[in-house]
């Protein structure tokens, strides 16, 4: 799978890829989604929802486990991604352009949130 | 420290992801479980299991000792044949499930879990006492692969294997010019063999089995596919759906327990009080009504009350279902076809009690 230019990584392994329109969208990058296997079932949140960086806001489970999924920036949901909901399995296949989770609009301060977020290239070689 | 099996080189090759299983690191995927598990039900697969735990019984007293610690009567087991067992403490609790095969006269191989090898040894040995019985440990030289799948008889053929046996046997042979000592049995509801090996020739067979399986569609295959296909197959973990407060009985285990034996074993008032009228709980497949996955420790209710507990859950790659195994309040009200609601994530998910196994099991050859 293509890696997105741009996108900000967490260490819990959300990605954070900015839409250029005071949007953000948010998935979970490809280490993730390899370390986790088949992913079988995803529970996303309601559009409208409001959650506080660091907060839970969706499960993904893989075939042995529940695992659960953390926002990288405090946020409103503005989109939910449905059809990963219908075929999680598309995260396996690319858990950036067909597999992202949310897309949401900064509630808090995003600069000061973003502080310790890494770049792809430094994630990657963080995991190292 | 974590253990490895003599395998372990190999899994690294194969690009296996390992985890850490009771102590031991092992594959718990090469590829993808789902991948591994549908082609165990259509082919073949080859599983390294070899932190399993070989104890050899033998001596003059072999079987009355052995009777004294399992419900199962081993003075009716025949040479060559196995049975699966129960090690039960005092309470009828498990202490660990165990095969019990007859090698020779007075000389019987136990085969235990990796998790409970050191509570097993334990406990046989402190329950020798006044038996002329030796215990030998043997885990840390012997490998155990199993072969598993519709195709592992044409593939055992292949390899050599030049006996024929039925399900619940054991026999020693050479495969792929190896001496080993070959079962019918395995963990997946599949036919198939599992295979003891000593461990220096433990890589060779592996690769080997590898080589000529190819043409059956052989894959290596880990601890995930192999969890799920022991579900589908309703058959226990120990830790998740055994432990020690738990008999038998209310594992769902009766039919393994003779009702005429004459020997005493741990528990056996408790355990054959509970034949009569039933344990505390019992044990329950589960099909999940929607697309929620029911998941080890969460809670079950019907009508609002907490009446039992999922010991073991996961979806289910042969039938595209979400299936479980669960303890309930031992309850007549409770049975298949009932509606019950699993807490998942603060929210209740109906689910409806199935029979076990939750797929037809094709693991019983005669000959």
């Amino acid at each position: 799978m293509n890696t997105p230019d741009n996108i900000l990584c967490s260490k819990s392994h959300e990605f954070l890829s900015d839409n250029g329109d005071n949007t953000f969208t948010v998935g979970l990058t490809d280490y993730a989604v390899e370390q986790l296997g088949d992913i079988v079932f995803l529970e996303l949140p309601e559009e409208g929802a409001e959650f506080k960086k660091g907060d839970t806001f969706a499960t993904v489970e893989s075939v042995k486990a529940a695992s659960e999924i953390y926002m990288p920036v405090s946020g409103k949901i503005i989109e939910v991604n449905n059809s990963a909901v219908e075929t999680p399995e598309i995260l396996n296949e690319d858990s950036y352009e067909k597999g992202w989770l949310v897309k949401i609009e900064p509630t808090g301060n995003i600069e000061a949130e973003q502080a310790d977020l890494l770049e792809y290239e430094d994630y990657k070689e963080e995991l190292e | 420290m974590t253990k490895e099996t003599f395998l372990h080189d190999k899994h690294i090759a194969l690009g296996a992801k390992m985890v850490d299983f009771a102590g031991w690191e092992m594959p718990v995927q090469y590829t993808s479980i789902i991948e591994e598990h549908k082609n165990v039900r259509e082919n073949v697969g080859l599983f390294d299991v070899s932190h399993m735990g070989e104890v050899f019984v033998s001596g003059k007293d072999s079987i009355e000792f052995l009777n004294k610690i399992v419900p199962q009567d081993i003075s009716k087991l025949n040479y060559e044949k196995a049975v699966y067992c129960q090690l039960t403490n005092k309470n009828g609790g498990l202490i660990d499930d165990l095969i019990i095969y007859k090698l020779g006269i007075l000389e019987y191989l136990v085969i235990c879990n990796a998790s409970r090898i050191d509570e097993d040894l334990n406990w046989m040995v402190r329950n020798s006492k006044g038996f002329d019985v030796k215990i030998d440990n043997q885990s840390h030289n012997y490998s155990l692969l199993a072969v598993q799948g519709p195709k592992a008889d044409a593939l055992m053929r292949k390899l050599g294997l030049t006996t024929q046996q039925e399900s619940f046997t054991i026999k020693p042979d050479k495969i792929a010019g190896i001496k080993v000592l070959v079962s019918r049995t395995g963990y997946t509801g599949e036919d198939g063999y599992e295979i003891l090996v000593e461990n220096k020739n433990s890589e060779y067979l592996w690769d080997k089995i590898l080589e000529e399986g190819k043409d059956f569609g052989i894959k290596p295959i880990g601890l995930g596919a192999r969890d799920t296909l022991r579900l589908e197959a309703a058959l226990h973990l120990y830790g998740n759906d055994l432990d020690e407060n738990t008999t038998p009985v209310e594992a769902g285990l009766s039919w393994s327990i003779p009702k005429d034996k004459k020997d005493y074993y741990n528990g056996k008032e408790i355990i054959e009080g509970q034949l009569q009228h039933g344990g505390k709980k019992k044990l329950i497949g589960l099909k999940m009504l929607d697309r929620s996955i029911a998941r080890h420790e969460y809670e079950v209710y019907k009508d609002g009350q907490k009446i039992g507990i999922i010991t073991s859950g996961a979806p289910s790659p042969t039938l595209g279902e979400n299936i479980a195994l669960a303890y309930v309040n031992n309850d007549k009200e409770i049975c298949t076809g009932t509606i019950v609601q699993v807490m998942i994530r603060e929210k209740l998910h109906d689910a409806e009690i199935v029979k076990r196994p939750f797929i037809q099991k094709r693991n019983r050859v005669k000959l």
